[in-house]
């Protein structure tokens, strides 16, 4: 044991700062690889889509506020509604929860980056590209126009000539390289990154939930990948996946939907592992039952891949076999229930502190109670030959979507601000921005259950005077206003706390995990100190806290290292250099984008696309000095 | 402030091997990615067989075996110069890092080879005539493009291997190549039991 004077050195603080810092420059901007840098910009990034997807949605909204309202033609519609969805699945759910990972999973593991930090870069870059692509086809008016989950033989040559459906295909089969990269990164990193101590069993909830959301990510997303391709492939060189003459359109649903339910609880998860850690910080107590609520985020991964026929139940299937659907899309609600339970015995008697980010947690708790009570309601077939393809079904995923993880985002936000930013958030604004956001929700999507019930197909541009359905449209149109507003202070909030927000410090709610235990923000590399932890709240244990933690001593400050540990007992193992910046993981995405998105161009461009990622991937990993190892 | 130090990770090695190096993970999750897109392919293989009264469809004949066997053959040897340079090096011994591989290349290259004159005279359907042809192109198209990549892969790693970039300590990147060339070799096993037995049991 060694004691302070002789492992904290300044000079040593100024070389961890020297190393592990990202160039300056804006040429230098696409080199940085911090895992802080890309996570922030994951988030800033999904956020910036969020924005857009909110803005179609009240476009969709002022269309429909009144019948036979001709300020969309039919074809803008189409691709309005689209865009929407595809904005809000596949450009802000999956990648803002992965910037919350990215940014916070090694803090909480108190390491210094990930274990891939160029990959990172790479999967960011594969994101901002194919967003970019996205939104420029809206622009130009030849976005996709099929929904978001382009059923063909609407969505093949035949009936969707065209360039939209193409941009389709072709960005969602390489878009989703973002989401597997980074997959597989923050499973390797929560494997070989915990710091001494901190074993399977003391590892924080919100760590498992973003563990099990990998693992979903690595086997739901690459059905994806491949029945995207196919119809491209149909589209482009007429083969025949989905055609209705000789392949099955029917396989399109089973492949989409074999990505499309997972990808709920993919979205769903983490928000989980957000509520977790809110509750627990808030309520300032362990939390009660973490093993329950550990093995209930498992099983929810598994029975997650079994349930995805429940949104074909009208597609013609054996009755077997949607009865099968039906009793998993009813038996998921067991582990949900659990850490529900689990989350009110924690919060029983606790005299919690109601700040903004609880409120957002009791705000989840109310809303998706009346989504899966919906859900169960469609589970069953009867029902849901009734309900399918109307309002009903929108207003039940928006509450199981919006509730279940944009109000924990919302509330992960504001809880993770201080360590983002290094200042609060207001938190009077805050409250006002919950309750209005709360507000203008509900009175959002609470009356299309009932619209739905009455009749109302989605997806449709307008609607006749006189079916009875006026004046829910109209008040509905109304509320999303309210709904957006909510947003907007949020957003407003977040702006502007940025500059006149109270300083944090380290630890501003006293949470428990090792993200509070570094400065805020953190410096380039993370911690000054590797601590080593004896408990699942390593902050709380011991009485000095912060300062009464063993350390790591003997990690190199003069490059990039990080110390890898056993999977299940977290025992020092070895010390891994890591790679620094490099303009290498851009220009590989720049050359897969051009490999897939190529195809709408020439079957020529993939060829020369598959040599430019050869020569960047081997750009990537050519080493610094050659020979110096002998 | 009483923070004092416990563990002094200087005397650990800088790096590491097998299972427990994060690359090894890596490369696994890659695998695992992959290995699910065989599956997807496989399963859509036999959805698409469901739909038609005789897989291949009438007027397609079912594919030949002599051809397809030999490659596989050809392709799963390639593994064997992989195992023998990896267990050597593993020894310390550098010399079969500095040529096997490119038998393993050559191999790799007479299956692609095999392939290509398959594809391209031996068979009587082309991607676009029905269900049977998209799928099965797309199955060897994916695969070829895998066993291309291992051999640029491999190509660059000889390469380092012949500047003595490698040592048996920090040999992780030979290893990881190695697994990913042992699975582009076996992922071709079921995608030849689909193709060439699955067309032939229930035609």
């Amino acid at each position: 044991m060694t004691d302070l004077a002789s492992i904290h050195h300044d000079e040593e603080t100024q070389q961890l700062e020297r190393t592990w810092s990202s160039p300056p420059g804006f040429f230098a901007w696409f080199t940085h690889v911090n895992q802080t840098n890309i996570g922030m910009r994951f988030i800033v990034t999904g956020f910036v889509f969020f924005i857009l997807g909110v803005i179609l949605a009240l476009l969709m909204r002022l269309q429909l506020a009144v019948p036979d309202n001709d300020f969309m033609d039919p074809e803008t519609y189409n691709q309005v509604f689209s865009m929407h969805g595809i904005t809000m699945m596949f450009l802000f759910a999956i990648p803002v929860m992965e910037g919350f990972a990215v940014y916070i999973i090694p803090l909480m593991l108190g390491t210094r980056d990930m274990t891939f930090p160029r990959l990172n870069a790479f999967g960011y870059y594969i994101y901002l590209i194919a967003g970019v692509m996205m939104y420029a086809a809206l622009l130009l008016k030849i976005a996709p126009d099929a929904g978001w989950f382009s059923y063909p033989p609407l969505a093949g040559a035949g009936f969707s000539p065209g360039l939209g459906l193409d941009f389709y295909t072709t960005v969602i089969t390489f878009m989703e390289i973002s989401a597997l990269v980074a997959a597989i990164e923050i499973i390797a990193t929560i494997f070989k990154c915990k710091v001494p101590g901190m074993s399977l069993n003391r590892m924080p909830i919100f760590v498992w939930a973003m563990l099990v959301m990998s693992f979903m990510i690595v086997f739901a997303l690459p059905p994806l990948v491949i029945a995207s391709l196919m119809l491209a492939l149909d589209r482009m060189a007429g083969m025949h996946f989905f055609t209705a003459a000789s392949g099955d359109p029917i396989l399109w649903q089973h492949l989409f939907w074999f990505f499309g339910h997972p990808e709920v609880y993919i979205i769903f998860i983490p928000a989980l592992g957000m509520i977790s850690s809110i509750i627990i910080t808030f309520t300032q107590r362990p939390i009660f039952g973490y093993i329950p609520i550990v093995l209930s985020i498992v099983a929810i991964g598994f029975i997650g891949f079994g349930l995805w026929v429940h949104h074909m139940f009208t597609a013609g299937l054996p009755q077997l076999g949607s009865n099968f659907f039906t009793a998993s899309s009813a038996m998921i609600a067991i582990p949900s229930g659990v850490q529900i339970f689990c989350w009110i015995a924690t919060l029983w008697g606790s005299k919690p502190k109601l700040d903004t980010p609880l409120l957002h947690v009791l705000g989840f708790f109310l809303i998706f109670i009346i989504g899966g009570l919906s859900g169960v309601m469609v589970a069953s077939v009867p029902f849901d030959m009734q309900a399918h393809d109307t309002y009903f079904v929108v207003a039940h995923f928006h509450y199981v979507l919006i509730g279940g993880a944009v109000f924990p985002l919302l509330g992960g936000l504001y809880y993770w601000y201080p360590k983002f930013t290094g200042r609060m958030m207001n938190e009077r604004l805050g409250k006002i921005g919950f309750w209005v956001t709360f507000a203008g929700f509900n009175l959002t999507f609470f009356p299309m259950h009932k619209l739905g019930l009455d009749g109302m197909p989605r997806r449709v541009y307008t609607y006749l005077d006189g079916l009875g359905w006026n004046e829910a449209n109209l008040f509905i149109s109304i509320s999303s206003a309210v709904l957006a507003l909510g947003f907007l202070l949020t957003l407003a909030n977040a702006l502007i706390s940025l500059k006149r927000g109270k300083t944090a410090g380290d630890n501003p709610w006293n949470a428990d995990t090792l993200e509070w235990a570094t400065s805020s923000p953190p410096p380039s590399y993370n911690f000054r100190h590797i601590r080593i932890v004896d408990s699942r709240y390593p902050l709380w244990s011991g009485t000095g806290g912060l300062e009464q933690n063993p350390v790591v001593t003997g990690i190199r400050s003069d490059r990039r290292e990080i110390l890898l540990t056993s999977i299940l007992e977290s025992h020092p193992e070895a010390r891994q250099p890591l790679p620094g910046p490099s303009p290498w993981p851009f220009w590989l995405a720049i050359a897969t984008a051009l490999t897939f998105a190529g195809l709408m161009v020439h079957m020529a461009i993939p060829l020369l696309g598959f040599l430019l990622c050869f020569i960047a991937i081997t750009g990537w990993i050519w080493p610094k000095q050659l020979g110096a190892a002998k | 402030m009483s923070l004092h130090a416990d563990i002094d990770a200087s005397k650990l090695p800088d790096f590491s091997y097998e299972f427990r190096s994060p690359l090894w993970w890596g490369i696994v999750g890659l695998m695992t990615v992959e290995g699910t897109v065989v599956a997807t392919l496989i399963a859509s293989f036999f959805y698409l067989q469901g739909n038609h009264a005789a897989w291949p469809p009438a007027g397609t004949s079912p594919p030949e075996l002599l051809l397809p066997t030999l490659s596989t053959v050809v392709l799963l040897a390639s593994m064997v110069p992989v195992y023998l340079t990896d267990k050597a090096f593993k020894r310390g011994d550098p010399k079969p890092l500095a040529w096997m591989p490119l038998v393993s290349i050559a191999l790799a290259l007479v299956f692609l080879g095999i392939k290509a004159y398959e594809y391209a005279s031996h068979v009587d359907f082309r991607w676009d005539t029905h269900a049977y042809g998209s799928i099965v192109w797309l199955m060897i198209g994916f695969h070829s493009a895998h066993v291309i990549a291992v051999i640029l892969k491999t190509l660059v790693i000889l390469y380092l291997a012949r500047r003595r970039y490698f040592t048996p300590e920090k040999r992780i990147a030979v290893t990881v190549n190695g697994l990913y060339w042992y699975f582009v070799a076996a992922a071709w096993i079921p995608l030849y039991l689909t193709i060439y037995l699955g067309s032939r049991i229930w035609s």
